[in-house]
């Protein structure tokens, strides 16, 4: 039924413009790849447990695989029909201007990087540096207040966690010297 | 068995200087505790539990049921301001409760929540009271089918919250729902979507899906979006409910607990269900639906509420059955036990004054409690006054903190960030993010019931509906379904009719 | 950039880096004959029975002055092999001990971890709580006999209540008396509750045929007559409860849900019998005695080798039972 609504050459459907325009399908693509996920994982599950459940472990997951396949049809379906889902307003959201992804990466690769840093350096430095470099990238430049404010912020948490808690948070490198 | 004299008693042993003290630490310890990220209620009691070994049990346990309280508190506190919950069931209070205070309705929000709470606790505490006899007849004849049946009552109640767009919808749903599924099959303890690792075995914690989908997947949206311009400060607004606030918050303050307080006192019932559900039934019930999503406050005062007295549902039944129904309580139950005493039937028997004196402190502490937070509502507020980029670098922050220092292991914080990154894509694309924390937390308990059931009874599939509370439920489900189909279609005929006359 | 600048950051890392290590060396002290730096790690969440087995004899070891203080940190996750697998990790470390018992047995297997008993030095056995089989009071069996007619006839319709899930000590108990009784793993209808809150609530409403929990977790409801105990798993009957012992009601199985220490692998013999007179001298204190009362634990000490052989039979059996239901391999 679509096919009067768009007289445009076979061709230019396949340009840039073409799929920026639907970029959702994507999220198409991701709900798919998680059905065949859901379902490969299933399939390879051993038929473990006790003869009484009917079900087993594997029933509700090869019912929810198939439901994303097709939600993932279904929602490609629509955003070809010209479907599109509403961006998320807020106050502190530009929606008129594309994507910044490098911030957004940096702030991903800052969590990454605390992660793997948590365990080296302790947690009230990690933490002076993810709050700091998130800050830094949120555009937050005023240097050595920003480095000040990360570091309070990280050492009384760590205080409150570790020394007066009990929950234990890594204290750092020099743990033990004294 | 006079219980309003116990009760009296109860107040008088619990009104002495040094329990009031042990109450209004409890509420303060707790509210604190309960604001940290990662550290619930049940954490708060566990951490605190070595303390208390020097007190009398008495001043103990009213320390304890302080914190309970508090820490249940102190939890919406976060959710509201910083979109961070800090226990599952504050988790429903940040889908409205963030949006009315980046309106410069925080405290408003944070009131409305305080007295939902007070007014929970009050009529859960009052339903300890009187029905505890009951509570302890009829808990235990809920079995898996009921479970199940409520399970999809809650579901049908879903699609309510799907948003403009269906298949958006119920595509969030289904992303909630896989979430749901990661880790071994409590059943048959088959590893399911672990992937090998070992941190997954667990399941991934409903706080961390929501901290990830609303804080991180925040951060991240507006990082991506960043007004440069210059920004106005948050507005803080007056500091307290208006007339027009407590006509609209009056009633679901008093519906919520009559949600709430059932689920607290069942085996299987927790917090996370009747907060939902109360969300679900003020949506319905409000002449503002057009504000919901936006910042409505019913959905903050009902399920805060409800809350509030689902904890003391949990209360009732681990003081009458020795049944723990919930983390805390289960906690609890080893506190008590610490100290020789075994709650249970012989509970009010063998340690009448003990009791009672909780009770009695319990109503104490929710009056303390409201005392303490309501003023502070409007300072929290103006937190949010803070530079947006220390604001979303300290929301970043205690996302982390909380993920890390529940579990230890930095592997945590890439699955937050995994979330994270899922929430950033719902954003830009228009995905509800309710539908998807709700698949999480309904889609393992439902698989749960359903499977329980059928196994109880060898395979019989007409065990779902062989009790009376079940066939009510789906009863109910049906009226649901058809009423407004059939209401609609009277109205079209009424229209089309009056057409005819017209024409 | 401008000198003042610069030493604020500098000034602000080192807060950073020094001020954690000394606080953490404020609390520390004692003299030279102590055991120093010791850390008890508990391999699930804070109140979990390893947590309360770690901090109680945290608590003891200090206060009778064996150690300076002893510090608990939690490490949850995957039944206690998450916990279990850094243990391995921590290869040669003398001032780590794992809290742990029969669960983390059973979670190697069903996890599929990488991480098993076998590799880390067994230190001692601490405590042991004997497993009930208990109905509801008015259930039709009135003894083990009773019980095994029915079970045996029907298996699928007698379905059996535990509060663990599957490879925990509920599920492994019903699992032994069945295999003692002729019937294989899988025909056993175990429904998995979510603790032993969960399981009351369906004994007492008839949900399920028998549960099977500890015996201290129903000691009020025994008391007051709402649940019967037709027996109890350990070896010998339990003192205070009116019932056989599964030997004596004729099913050839012993079992105890018990709790432990462990250390990483590759400690030197040194540092092994340091740990393991530790715990022995642990054992001998009026604080742990008082513990143990308090907490209504049974003490079940054994100390060095004896736990590591008990360790591989515990392992063997679990294993078997495990392999039934295809969970392990």
């Amino acid at each position: 039924m679509r096919v009067t609504e768009r007289p445009a050459p076979e061709p230019a459907r396949f340009d840039r413009d073409w799929w920026r325009a639907r970029s959702e399908l994507g999220v198409c693509a991701l709900l798919a790849l998680a059905g065949v996920l859901v379902l490969v994982d299933s399939l390879l599950g051993t038929d473990a447990g006790s003869d009484s459940d009917p079900l087993g472990p594997h029933a509700v997951p090869t019912v929810l695989g198939i439901g994303l396949l097709v939600l993932a049809a279904l929602l490609a379906v629509d955003v070809l029909r010209g479907g599109h889902g509403e961006a998320e307003a807020g106050e502190d959201v530009e929606l008129g201007t594309p994507p910044d992804l490098r911030s957004v990466g940096a702030l991903a690769g800052i969590v990454v990087a605390a992660a793997l840093l948590i365990p080296i350096l302790g947690w009230p430095l990690t933490g002076a540096g993810l709050f700091y470099g998130a800050a830094y990238v949120l555009g937050a430049r005023s240097f050595p207040r920003d480095l000040l404010v990360a570091s309070a912020v990280s050492l009384l948490t760590w205080v409150v966690f570790d020394a007066l808690l009990g929950v234990d948070l890594p204290g750092g490198p020099l743990m033990g010297v004294f | 068995m006079d219980v309003l004299g116990s009760l009296l008693d109860g107040f008088g042993n619990a009104l002495t200087p040094v329990n009031l003290l042990f109450a209004a630490l409890g509420v303060l310890l707790g509210t604190a505790i309960g604001v940290l990220p990662g550290i619930g209620p049940a954490m708060a009691v566990a951490l605190l539990l070595p303390v208390t070994y020097a007190f009398d049990p008495t001043g103990a346990f009213i320390l304890f049921a302080g914190i309970y309280f508090g820490a249940m508190f102190g939890g919406s506190t976060t959710s509201i301001l910083l979109n961070t919950p800090g226990e599952s069931a504050s988790v429903v209070a940040a889908i409205e409760g963030n949006p009315m205070a980046r309106s410069g309705r925080g405290a408003q929000a944070l009131a409305a929540a305080a007295v939902g709470h007070f007014v929970g606790g009050m009529i859960g505490v009052i339903g300890l009271v009187v029905l505890a006899p009951l509570v302890a007849t009829v808990a235990v004849d809920i079995g898996a089918p009921d479970y199940l049946a409520v399970m999809v009552l809650a579901f049908v109640a879903v699609t309510s919250v799907l948003g403009s767009s269906r298949v958006r919808g119920f595509a969030s749903l289904a992303i909630g729902l896989t979430i749901g599924l990661v880790g071994l099959d409590a059943l048959t303890g088959q590893a399911r979507l672990t992937f090998g690792v070992p941190q997954l075995a667990d399941g991934i914690d409903v706080v961390i899906v929501a901290v990830g989908l609303f804080a991180i997947g925040e951060a991240l949206w507006v990082a991506a979006h960043l007004r440069r311009t210059a920004q106005a400060p948050i507005p803080v607004g007056r500091p307290w409910l208006s007339r027009d606030d407590l006509r609209r918050t009056w009633k679901p303050w008093l519906r919520g607990p009559f949600i709430g307080f059932p689920f607290g006192a069942i085996p299987a019932g927790g917090a996370e269900v009747p907060t939902f559900l109360s969300y679900v039934a003020e949506r319905r019930l409000s002449k503002h639906k057009d504000e919901f999503g936006s910042g409505a406050i019913e959905g903050v005062a009902g399920p805060e509420s409800a809350a509030s007295a689902s904890s003391a549902g949990t209360l009732a039944t681990m003081l009458t059955l020795g049944l723990p129904t919930t983390a805390i309580a289960a906690v609890m139950l080893a506190a008590f036990q610490q100290f020789g005493i075994q709650p249970g039937p012989l509970l009010f028997v063998n340690e009448a004054e003990l009791v009672w004196t909780l009770i009695a402190s319990l109503f104490i502490g929710l009056v303390l409690l409201l005392a303490l937070n309501l003023p502070l509502a409007p300072l929290w507020a103006r937190l949010l006054r803070i530079p947006r980029p220390y604001l979303y670098a300290g929301i970043l922050f205690f996302a982390c903190v909380g993920a890390y220092a529940v579990s230890g292991q930095p592997v945590d914080l890439v699955v937050l960030l995994v979330i994270g990154a899922v929430g950033f894509l719902m954003r830009r694309y228009g995905l509800p993010v309710l539908p998807a924390i709700i698949g999480v937390i309904l889609g393992p308990d439902a698989e749960l019931q359903l499977r329980r059931a059928l196994q109880i009874a060898d395979g019989d599939w007409a065990t779902l509906v062989s009790t009376p509370l079940s066939i009510a439920i789906y009863l109910i489900i049906v009226a649901l379904l058809v009423v407004p189909v059939v209401r609609r279609r009277m109205t079209r005929d009424d229209t089309e009719r009056k057409d005819l006359v017209g024409s | 950039m401008r000198i003042g600048q610069v030493l604020t950051a500098v000034a602000a890392v080192a807060a950073l880096l020094l001020v954690p290590p000394l606080i953490g060396a404020a609390g520390g002290g004692g003299d030279g004959s102590q055991v120093r730096g010791l850390r008890i790690l508990v391999p699930n969440s804070p109140g979990s029975g390893y947590d309360l087995t770690a901090r109680t004899a945290a608590t003891a070891l200090e206060d009778s002055g064996l150690t300076g203080s002893v510090e608990v940190f939690n490490l949850p996750g995957a039944g206690g092999t998450v916990g279990l697998g850094r243990t391995v990790t921590e290869s040669g470390n003398d001032r780590l001990v794992m809290s742990m018992g029969l669960g983390v047995v059973g979670a190697v297997f069903t996890n599929d971890s990488p991480a098993k008993l076998a590799d880390v030095t067994p230190v001692a056995r601490l405590t042991e709580e004997s497993e009930v089989v208990v109905v509801a009071d008015d259930s039709p069996y009135r003894s083990v006999d009773d019980l095994i007619a029915v079970w045996k006839a029907d298996p699928g319709g007698v379905p059996v209540g535990g509060g663990s899930s599957p490879g925990g000590p509920d599920h492994l108990a019903p699992m032994l008396i069945a295999q003692a009784i002729g019937l294989a793993p899988r025909d056993v209808n175990y429904v998995a509750y979510d603790g032993g809150g969960e399981l009351l609530a369906a004994i007492l409403g008839s949900k399920v045929a028998f549960g099977v929990s500890g015996v201290g977790e129903y000691a009020d409801q025994i008391a007051a007559g709402e649940l019967r105990v037709l027996a109890v798993s350990a070896g010998e009957r339990v003192a205070g409860l009116d019932a056989p012992t599964l030997r004596e009601a004729g099913v050839d199985v012993e079992f105890t849900n018990w709790r432990g220490v462990v250390a990483p692998p590759d400690l030197d013999e040194q540092a092994r019998a340091e740990l393991v007179d530790l715990l022995t001298a642990l054992r001998g204190t009026p604080q742990w005695t008082e513990a143990l009362q308090r907490n209504g634990w049974t003490d079940a000490f054994l100390p060095g080798e004896g736990f590591g052989a008990f360790l591989t039979a515990e392992n063997d059996r679990v294993a078997d039972v495990l392999r039934g239901l295809g969970l392990a391999s």
